[in-house]
């Protein structure tokens, strides 16, 4: 990359790209710990959706901010305890489950605002702060909740909670934990993290799209897959979901640099994800032997 | 009496009185929508869905899934447009190289399933993905097929002995998916894989061929319900069959095929998909907007998955109460 395109490695676009990207980086977090305790949630581009109108909606009805972005959290962990609560509580598969929600949230999302954007008063953009330092603001929260929530999962018991149940649902019940209980909580907590992701993406513009999130899904699963976090559970780490998100967020704006046409994006990013779990697939058949 | 009985609570009669009540609310309801055109128009709307609900039963059944048939479609739609108006193909030939491809693509889930052992959910997320944008990519986004010769065209917009054309071939592959699934030795290893691949491996069934076949089939079927899509609206689009795969599953988990695998029948299936085409029909005649039938859509299919669970987890909670000492 570095080779092929210099221009990439310039300050301000890499900036913008980052904080653009911030928000995917918050949901791919909340992913990487329901994929660990062995589920998976394609609702989450649905939640960001309806959080960020939602959001959007509030902050035009002259909310102060610092009440917006709680009521979006709460309403993302609403949302995520709906999914929680099929998956865990009546013991459906997370798939299926995730893929009705989704389509039913996006489609009520439409039904009741017709596709309409939402206009953003003054001061919410960047939070009222200059372009840069917003953006700053973004990366810097990103981060932050990235290494803390990687330090929780290894030392926090609760972390450790999490692997136990993926791993094994049954030893680990055994062993004394509720792993239908742990699996409600990643749910529900992965649900506030699509809400305060929502919040990000919405200060970022002047009006909050509503067809925003639309695959969403599929980049952070592919970051979670990518970063070598085992989709049947029980493995993996936040640091390499990072390392995995920083590859796949470079595909776009590597793509403009190489002269591809934008219109690969999807089918590379297919690409990406078969190539790391046929990599797994190899792994695990090696260690069989 | 006891034979009465449990006939009628089987969950396919069950079904079949949910969809003859959908039926008599959008006649009540609806404007022009009991008679033989309309339901014409809901069997030529649903036979793509269909097609993809029945390639999905032996899947299902089998306890995988296989999320990538409705971009599949897409992409399928945009090769047979390509083979026809650039490469200059009859429609003929085109379409079967497009089931040609159809049966590539699922050979590619297949092979990664199978080979690797890897989940099919997650390979068939990533080749949803991977069609799509290929499809998007080979059209630049932008690009669509028209003005296919009339031959073609009949295939979705004419009539045959009085029938919508593509019935007759939705029949054939209903009674050919039927015929696979309850009367062959095939159908019951599907059965004996989904209830458990490795007691059906230590049985001596070939599992791995068993599993490859029906996403090989899945992609052939995937294939003819893109020619058959095309032919109905006359043109080939990178978006055609979005959120299919959906409709597909709906379809058949509300006809009572377990999503865990090992239970199910086609019979169940077809009853799922004629509930769905009629809501999404009737819905359509009683003048509310698309988005409503989406939603109740996946609104039936929580309802459809948790019907089963729900009376089960409540004995084990009562039985759990009583266990304890009071």
């Amino acid at each position: 990359m570095a080779v092929a395109a210099p221009a990439f490695f310039q300050p301000q676009p890499l900036l913008s790209l980052l904080a653009r990207e911030a928000p995917t980086l918050v949901v791919a977090c909340g992913m990487t710990l329901v994929i660990i305790g062995r589920e998976i949630d394609i609702s989450v581009g649905s939640q960001f959706a309806v959080c960020g109108v939602c959001a959007g909606l509030l902050a035009a009805d002259k909310w102060p901010l610092a009440l917006v972005l709680p009521a979006s959290v709460a309403l993302g962990a609403a949302l995520g305890a709906i999914n929680g609560m099929l998956v865990a509580g009546l013991r459906l598969p997370s798939i299926v489950v995730t893929l009705a929600t989704m389509v039913t949230w996006r489609e009520g999302l439409r039904w009741l605002r017709q596709g309409e954007f939402v206009n953003l008063p003054d001061g919410v953009q960047w939070f009222g702060l200059s372009q840069r330092t917003g953006q700053w603001v973004l990366i810097a929260a990103a981060l932050t909740l990235l290494v803390a929530l990687g330090l929780a999962l290894r030392n926090i018991s609760f972390g450790r909670f999490i692997y136990a149940t993926g791993s094994d649902a049954e030893a680990a019940r055994l062993a004394g934990l509720r792993p239908q209980r742990v699996k409600f909580l990643t749910f529900l907590f992965m649900g506030a993290l699509v809400g305060l992701a929502a919040m990000m993406n919405i200060v970022q513009s002047p009006q909050v799209d509503p067809k925003s999130g639309t695959g969403l899904e599929l980049k952070t699963i592919a970051a979670v897959v990518v970063g070598g976090v085992a989709i049947s559970g029980g493995r993996g780490n936040l640091w390499g979901v990072f390392a995995g998100f920083l590859l796949l967020i470079c595909i776009s704006p590597a793509l403009t640099f190489l002269h591809i046409e934008a219109y690969w994006e999807k089918a590379i990013q297919g690409a990406i994800i078969l190539l790391a779990v046929v990599a797994d697939g190899l792994r695990a058949r090696k260690e069989q032997r | 009496m006891s034979k009465l009985k449990t006939l009628l609570f089987r969950h396919e009669t069950l079904l079949f009185f949910v969809v003859v009540a959908e039926w008599i609310y959008f006649d009540t309801v609806g404007r022009n929508f009991g008679t033989l055109d309309s339901i014409f128009d809901v069997v030529r709307h649903s036979v793509e869905i269909g097609l993809l609900a029945l390639a999905m039963t032996p899947i299902i059944l089998t306890g995988g899934i296989d999320l990538s048939l409705g971009s599949l479609l897409g992409l399928c739609a945009i090769l047979f447009g390509k083979l026809w108006r650039d490469a200059g193909l009859t429609p003929l030939m085109a379409g079967c190289c497009t089931l040609g491809i159809g049966a590539l693509a699922g050979g590619l889930n297949a092979s990664l399933i199978t080979w690797l052992r890897l989940p099919p959910l997650i390979v068939t997320l990533g080749t949803y993905s991977l069609f799509r944008g290929l499809a998007e990519a080979i059209t630049h986004g932008v690009d669509t097929f028209t003005n296919f010769p009339a031959s073609f065209l009949f295939l979705g917009q004419e009539r045959w002995m009085g029938l919508p054309t593509q019935a007759p071939v939705f029949i054939l592959v209903a009674i050919g998916i039927w015929l696979l699934v309850h009367r062959t030795i095939h159908g019951r290893s599907f059965r004996a894989i989904g209830f458990s691949p490795e007691g059906a491996r230590y049985a001596g069934l070939p599992v791995e061929r068993r599993i490859a076949f029906i996403y090989v089939l899945a992609g052939v079927i995937a294939a003819l319900a893109a020619i058959i899509y095309t032919a109905r609206l006359g043109q080939a689009k990178a978006d055609a069959g979005t959120g299919y795969e959906l409709y597909a599953i709906t379809a058949v988990v509300l006809g009572g095929t377990s999503i865990f695998g090992g239970i199910g029948s086609v019979t169940g299936t077809l009853l799922g998909i004629a509930a769905i085409a009629v809501l999404n029909d009737g819905l359509i005649h009683a003048r509310q907007p698309r988005e409503v039938a989406g939603m109740l859509t996946g609104l039936l299919l929580i309802l459809a998955l948790s019907a089963p669970v729900v009376p089960q987890l409540w004995s084990h909670l009562r039985a759990r109460r009583e266990r304890k000492p009071a």
